[in-house]
């Protein structure tokens, strides 16, 4: 019998290993179900993942390229690379781009005109055009369901580093926009097994609640969850922009709600927290007005 | 000429004789199913990551049956001594260098077609949809790339000792013209004089073998490239691929065989 | 009677590795030809210029000085080994390869038509006794098969002159006896044969003449029965004393 290399046996037997960890992790995870009030309040969970054994800590790097991927393919391949990023005082490459249309498209025209002949020859071979996935395409027709080829790197985003929130919450977004919602909530699920009492994912969680599933109560019980723990990771520290950003935005989403179902003085209370951190406080107050002039009215 | 396809044909008999072929397509196939069998948010439709994925790994599998192939033809012919009665016929050393570069090339096309033509049916079991032209011009590009890797190596076989020497030496060079060579006019602009001149300089010299990678292109869908522009990129190729073998000729014929 | 094979003051200088620089010379102003026809034996010491010789008939290294021709033809023109058949001493050849795709390969270089190669590798398979192997890998032959491999590429050509280096080297008596009906039969068909050997046995018996140099020089030339009758009993006395052996006394 011909003997065969060991190098190759061992190549292959890694192939088959890695092969099978990709697919048999995941599925264990979704052998969870929805999880439990209790779980929230346990520390913040460590991924004991193939990644976490395989890379350790530099698995942070790899989730921030699967991040950045994703990225590139929401722009089809039409992405600076980090010697372009040299050249402008911001970052092109701003990875939350994502969530929001651009409408200028010329602001991210990262390329320029090409300095020498073979730089002009290279563009031809290469994605030159600055285009969402969202909106068309390279060949501008087509569907926005072509988002969802997005979706693998943002879930190995997150089996990388299951503490990048911003994967959860980019994905939460298109999947909701591909009429998904189910997936949408599982995904933010996850998010919140690996990030228990993580405000800004309950934020989403509620508003995919409301909006999508259109489940009020549950909506609002998650929103006032994540109040609650945005107050307590808050407390006696010094919060940042994006910080009051969300407790804006929590607090207007309760508001609303309370508007809604005509609870004015619940809305009265929810506007005044909002008027705490909104940069237009003088809209914030009128609103406020009008609904205090409702109470009076139904007095 | 037909000393020269003759030549060629012994190469081509060698590359689908001996296992390495066999082993890279088998892995590339697995890996490819593999990853394709993950469901992501249990939806089947999404396929570039796998067309990415896998024309990764065809890119890289090209290279390195292009490179270790061609790396060890004049090396094991004057080791294994298969030179002299090669030689004792009415051979020129011109004629063995331009057969082996065609044996290779045309080794490399052959396995680049398998590798491209299970790219296909497994994207296209996926997509439903054969984007044809797309895939042929993209196979046409690699394949007029893997023509300068193949006439590099071969150059480097008879500068380099040792067949290992030549395949470690073409794979960081031929890597780090992939990866480095678009962004080096950038790199030089960041630079002061005299570096700026040294990597503008090493910036024109090499050959752009990233020219002809159109992965991006093809993962994203963004259609075919101008005929044209494929056009000059072919006349290109064909001018460093000439260079090289001249080098190459230049540098066996006053070569001892043992 | 044209010279097949001629070789005129050649002069081959090897320069040693190292500092020195240290000029070696292989071949000291030899001067010998072949005529069409006969079986010449080229005999010599190891070390005596006789591959060296051999590598420059065939072009493998260019001479220092001097010239050499095949067929009148500069050794140094392709063309010259049109009509040559070469078997080296050390049997190697493309181990991926049959034996019927080597001769194959070897006829299409020579630019045989398809069909006429057919036939003579049918022919050579048959005459080297490899029928039955033919379409087996060569890295699974023998030491004699893949020596018999090697006379049937020296001859796919159907080659007016054979350079043969050592052919019987390896070879069991009865392989060395079929190698020289070979060569018998190759003269009877008008061929000419230049070989190299260390069996002086084989020599005597079946060579016209014969060349016998020694550090690079060429010490005597002629018929074999001639310089047998001249010199001493045997072919291996005639060497013996040529290359100036002296037996060592009994202690």
């Amino acid at each position: 019998m011909k003997r065969i290399h060991p190098g190759w046996l061992l190549a292959l037997l890694l192939t088959l290993c890695f092969t099978l960890a990709t697919v048999f992790v995941p599925r264990a995870q979704w052998w969870n179900a929805v999880p439990r009030a209790a779980d929230w309040n346990k520390a913040r969970s460590q991924s004991d993942n193939v990644f976490k054994l395989l890379f350790g800590e530099g698995r942070r790097l790899f989730a921030n390229e699967m991040f950045v991927m994703a990225d590139v393919y929401f722009h089809s391949g039409y992405y600076p690379s980090m010697f372009d990023r040299q050249d402008t005082d911001r970052d092109v490459a701003d990875p939350a781009h994502g969530k929001a249309e651009d409408t200028d498209s010329t602001s991210d025209d990262f390329l320029g005109p090409p300095p020498d002949w073979l730089a002009a020859l290279d563009r031809q071979f290469v994605p030159n055009r600055h285009t969402h996935l969202s909106s068309g395409g390279p060949s501008g027709h087509m569907n926005e369901s072509e988002v969802q080829e997005i979706l693998p790197w943002l879930q190995l985003a997150t089996d990388m580093n299951p503490q990048m929130i911003e994967s959860y919450t980019v994905g939460d977004y298109w999947l909701r926009r591909l009429h998904k919602p189910e997936q949408a909530r599982e995904f933010l699920f996850e998010g919140l097994r690996n990030n228990p009492g993580n405000s800004e994912l309950l934020f989403d969680l509620g508003t995919l609640y409301d909006k999508d599933l259109h489940d009020s109560n549950r909506a609002r019980n998650t929103w006032l969850a994540a109040l609650r723990c945005w107050q307590a990771q808050n407390d006696n520290v010094k919060t940042s922009m994006e910080s009051k950003r969300l407790y804006g935005a929590i607090t207007i989403a309760l508001a609303h709600q309370a508007q809604e179902a005509d609870d004015w003085p619940q809305a009265i209370k929810y506007l005044e927290m909002v008027k705490t951190v909104s940069p237009y406080p003088d809209a914030i107050q009128k609103q406020i007005d009008e609904a205090e002039k409702k109470v009076a009215g139904a007095k | 000429m037909n000393t020269i396809w003759a030549l060629a044909g012994i190469v081509i008999k060698e590359l689908y004789r001996r296992k390495d072929f066999y082993v890279l397509f088998v892995l590339t196939a697995v890996l490819t199913v593999a990853t394709g069998s993950v469901r992501f948010f249990q939806d089947p439709n999404i396929v570039r990551y796998i067309k990415d994925l896998c024309m990764f790994l065809i890119w890289i599998s090209a290279l390195l049956i292009a490179i270790t192939m061609t790396a060890r033809q004049i090396p094991a012919e004057r080791e294994n001594r298969t030179i002299f009665p090669l030689l004792a016929k009415p051979v020129t050393r011109g004629q063995v260098i331009l057969g082996k570069f065609l044996g290779c090339w045309l080794a490399s096309g052959i396995a680049l077609a398998v590798f491209y033509l299970f790219f296909a049916i497994i994207t296209g079991s996926r997509e439903h949809y054969w984007p044809v032209l797309d895939y042929l011009q993209a196979f046409l590009l690699q394949w007029i790339m893997l023509g300068i890797v193949t006439a590099m190596t071969l150059l480097g076989s008879i500068l380099f000792a040792a067949p290992s020497s030549t395949v470690t030496i073409l794979f960081i060079v031929a890597g780090g013209i992939l990866f480095l060579g678009r962004h080096l006019n950038t790199v030089a602009l960041h630079n002061p004089e005299p570096v700026r001149s040294i990597i503008y300089t090493i910036y024109f010299i090499i050959p752009h073998l990233e020219l002809f990678d159109v992965r991006e292109r093809v993962v994203n869908d963004w259609g075919l490239v101008s005929w044209p522009a494929c056009g000059l990129a072919t006349l290109y190729a064909a001018a460093y691929t000439g260079l090289f073998l001249l080098l190459t000729w230049l540098g066996f014929r006053r070569k001892s065989l043992t | 009677m044209d010279a097949i094979l001629r070789t005129e003051k050649l002069c081959v200088e090897y320069r040693a590795r190292g500092l020195k620089l240290e000029i070696k010379p292989a071949l000291k102003g030899l001067t010998l030809s072949v005529h069409a026809g006969e079986i010449f034996g080229f005999l010599g010491p190891n070390g005596a210029g006789k591959t060296t010789t051999i590598n420059v008939l065939l072009g493998f290294i260019p001479p220092t000085s001097g010239a050499a021709y095949l067929f009148g033809i500069d050794v140094r023109q392709p063309i010259a080994r049109q009509h040559i058949g070469y078997l080296p001493e050390m049997t190697y050849y493309y181990k991926f390869l049959t034996a019927e795709e080597l001769l194959r390969f070897y006829a299409r270089i020579f630019g045989l038509p398809s069909r006429e190669a057919d036939q003579r590798i049918d022919r050579l398979l048959k005459l080297v006794e490899l029928e039955t192997a033919r379409k087996r890998l060569i890295k699974t032959y023998s030491k004699g098969m893949q020596q018999r491999v090697g006379i049937a590429q020296a001859l796919i050509n159907d080659p007016d002159l054979l350079i043969l280096d050592e052919p019987t080297s390896g070879l069991d008596p009865l392989g060395r006896m079929k190698v020289r009906e070979i060569i018998q039969r190759l003269k009877q068909e008008g061929k000419t044969v230049f070989f190299s050997s260390h069996e002086l046995g084989e020599v005597e018996t079946i060579c016209d003449r014969v060349a016998i140099i020694n550090q690079g020089e060429l010490k005597v030339l002629g018929p074999v029965d001639e310089l047998v009758a001249q010199h001493g009993v045997n072919l291996e006395k005639v060497f013996l004393d040529i290359i100036g052996y002296q037996p060592q006394t009994a202690l």
